[in-house]
């Protein structure tokens, strides 16, 4: 059932695939949008951003919002479409009821969106913010760029399936995942479960990939990585606090580590744009209110049969880690992070460290001083054994967590 | 606070060395300098992006460069290495008697001004021609192969062209590097 997740997870962004070349459709769409005042375009723009839609309708190197980003699966690839207003190629052609429709409810004018259009997030969106994003979209330049065709492998190709997924899973709000009452917790909550739709990669899915309402935030691993527990309870275990927290959106940077992978381009594409209240908000949000007391990581006592294979990884993070992240776990500052402390090396699911180690990561330039040099991946150098040995270090060592990752599960984790 | 040691034994330019007691987290450029007396290998960014520290391992499959600067001394327990010291030919006296093909042609070509990036590119570009004597390249690609080869160690000097040049000079005139001959 895993395709079957990925396919209907991802596949949203090619939904929007369909919005092309929808010919005939509102006449004089763009009419409200031509109302629109500065003020308006302006909160569009903002709400755009706080949404990510370039993250997926932004090509690298490519025209703002004229689509063509690839998203694989293992169902086939789908593409981020054109939503520049182009009457022929983009969305010029649709009203702001029909932009309203697709973002709320999957559907656009010519049928339905795969969830990869995280319709299910943006269900919640106030109509007034719809329009706005509405009219700063019909004002960014038209571009006249065809969409890509998706490739997806039957049946996943065939789209009247989701009219019963809708019905079983479109939600018209998602459970918060942490208590609280105030205005800032509120719009926390809307920035976060709506707008930033981070519920979508947070929070795990069932076998016909919706998500599971009963556990908002708790961690899954949609893509190559896996989007971290960031419960109240799950992020307070790894030591986070508010402020960290919201440096972490900010700069991508915090005591507990830096942004990668997914994460990454999130916070270069979204987050650091967002104002300081707005990340309040969602820390606010994030950790509840009051917000629970961060945890420290303390040494883990290792047992008499694991002690030999720990000592192994121990002398591994000497030879072949220490020179950037430090023999005390301290890394270095602007450069590389810390062990100690680090949200990875805590996280009760090892799924990061271990891919980490495996695959290196790129360079991450994060503005200001801060440039994360490139880790080079040990997939080559390290049997399974040599990475769940190493893990098993760093968790006991700076995780405060049990040495109990299996070379099976390393296994399981290199790149296929 | 008290250092642990661990013994460490390793062939280095051909002679072993070793074993001596080294502190456990000690960098290999460090123990180069402080415990082999071999200090051509440089320190320059310490985070292992600049690459003039680079050595080279020599095993099963091939010589490799590995980065001195970030690789823990014993890692190489056992090993084989050789430094920018282990490529001239020495007389009793200690004198040189001749240097190697590369760093002939770094001199001839005037590859280098300050010479600090000089023993990690020596390093690499042996590496590259031993590599391309065991899979050559076809003589269209040797432009290309010598520029990503080398594209991680970085000059402040010169602009590369003059190393990259030199290099291609030696892969030229070493037979077996190109496809079909140079």
């Amino acid at each position: 059932m895993k395709t079957l997740r990925t396919l209907l997870t991802l596949g949203a962004g090619l939904a929007a695939a369909t919005l092309a070349g929808c010919g005939g459709h509102g006449a004089g769409a763009q009419a409200g949008a031509a109302n629109a005042t500065p003020a308006q375009i302006a909160r569009g723009k903002y709400l755009a951003t706080a949404a990510d839609c370039v993250a997926c309708h932004t090509a690298q190197g490519g025209a703002p919002f004229a689509g063509g980003v690839p998203l694989k699966t293992d169902f086939g690839t789908i593409h981020g479409t054109n939503i520049t207003p182009d009457p022929d190629t983009g969305i010029g052609r649709w009203s702001s009821d029909e932009f309203y429709t697709a973002l709320t409810a999957g559907k656009a004018p010519r049928g339905h969106l795969y969830p990869a259009m995280p319709y299910t997030s943006y269900r919640a969106m106030p109509r007034a913010d719809s329009d706005a994003i509405y009219a700063y979209l019909m004002h960014v330049p038209a571009v006249r760029q065809a969409n890509v065709e998706n490739d997806l492998h039957f049946p996943y190709n065939l789209r009247f399936g989701l009219t019963f997924w809708n019905m079983l899973f479109l939600k018209d709000s998602l459970p918060a995942s942490s208590k609280g009452q105030s205005a800032e917790w509120r719009q926390g909550r809307y920035l976060t479960s709506v707008l930033g739709h981070c519920y979508e990669c947070h929070t795990p899915r069932g076998k016909l990939g919706q998500l599971d309402l009963d556990r908002p935030l708790a961690g899954f691993a949609l893509t190559r990585w896996y989007s971290s527990d960031i419960t109240p309870a799950g992020l307070a275990a790894r030591g986070w606090t508010a402020p960290d927290l919201q440096a972490f959106l900010k700069t991508g940077v915090a005591p507990q580590g830096s942004a990668f992978g997914d994460m990454y381009e999130v916070v270069h594409l979204s987050t650091r744009h967002l104002q300081d209240a707005d990340l309040k908000a969602m820390t606010t949000y994030l950790l509840g209110e009051p917000a629970a007391a961060p945890a420290q990581a303390r040494p883990v006592a290792v047992a008499a049969a694991d002690q030999g294979r720990v000592e192994a990884g121990r002398r591994m993070y000497l030879n072949v880690c220490a020179g950037c992240h430090a023999v005390d776990g301290a890394g270095r500052p602007h450069t590389a992070v810390a062990m100690r402390g680090n949200t990875s090396v805590r996280e009760a699911n090892a799924h990061n460290l271990i891919v980490s180690i495996l695959d290196g990561l790129p360079e991450q330039k994060l503005g200001g001083l801060e440039n994360m040099q490139p880790m080079p991946g040990f997939a080559q150098r390290m049997n399974d054994a040599d990475v769940a040995a190493l893990v098993n270090y760093l968790r006991v060592t700076w995780g405060g967590l049990p040495a109990d990752v299996t070379p099976d599960r390393v296994a399981a984790l290199r790149h296929p | 606070m008290t250092i642990t040691t661990r013994p460490l034994a390793l062939t280095i330019n051909g002679k072993a060395f070793g074993p001596v007691d080294v502190p456990e987290g000690l960098m290999m450029l460090d123990f180069l300098h402080e415990y082999a007396g071999l200090t051509g290998s440089r320190f320059g960014c310490g985070i292992g992006v600049c690459h003039a520290c680079v050595v080279i391992l020599d095993g099963e499959h091939g010589s490799e460069e590995v980065r001195a600067c970030i690789t823990g001394a014993h890692f190489f327990n056992g090993r084989r290495i050789r430094t920018v010291e282990g490529h001239a030919t020495y007389d009793d006296q200690g004198n040189v008697v001749s240097v190697s093909p590369i760093q002939q042609k770094f001199l001839e070509h005037y590859s280098f001004q300050c010479g600090y990036c000089t023993p990690g590119f020596v390093n690499g570009a042996t590496v590259l021609v031993e590599r391309l004597k065991r899979a050559p390249v076809a003589r269209d690609q040797v432009e290309a192969t010598i520029a990503t080869a080398l594209d991680p160690h970085i000059c402040r000097c010169t602009g590369y062209v003059r190393y990259y040049e030199a290099v291609k000079d030696v892969v030229l005139a070493t037979p077996g590097c190109v496809k079909g001959g140079a």
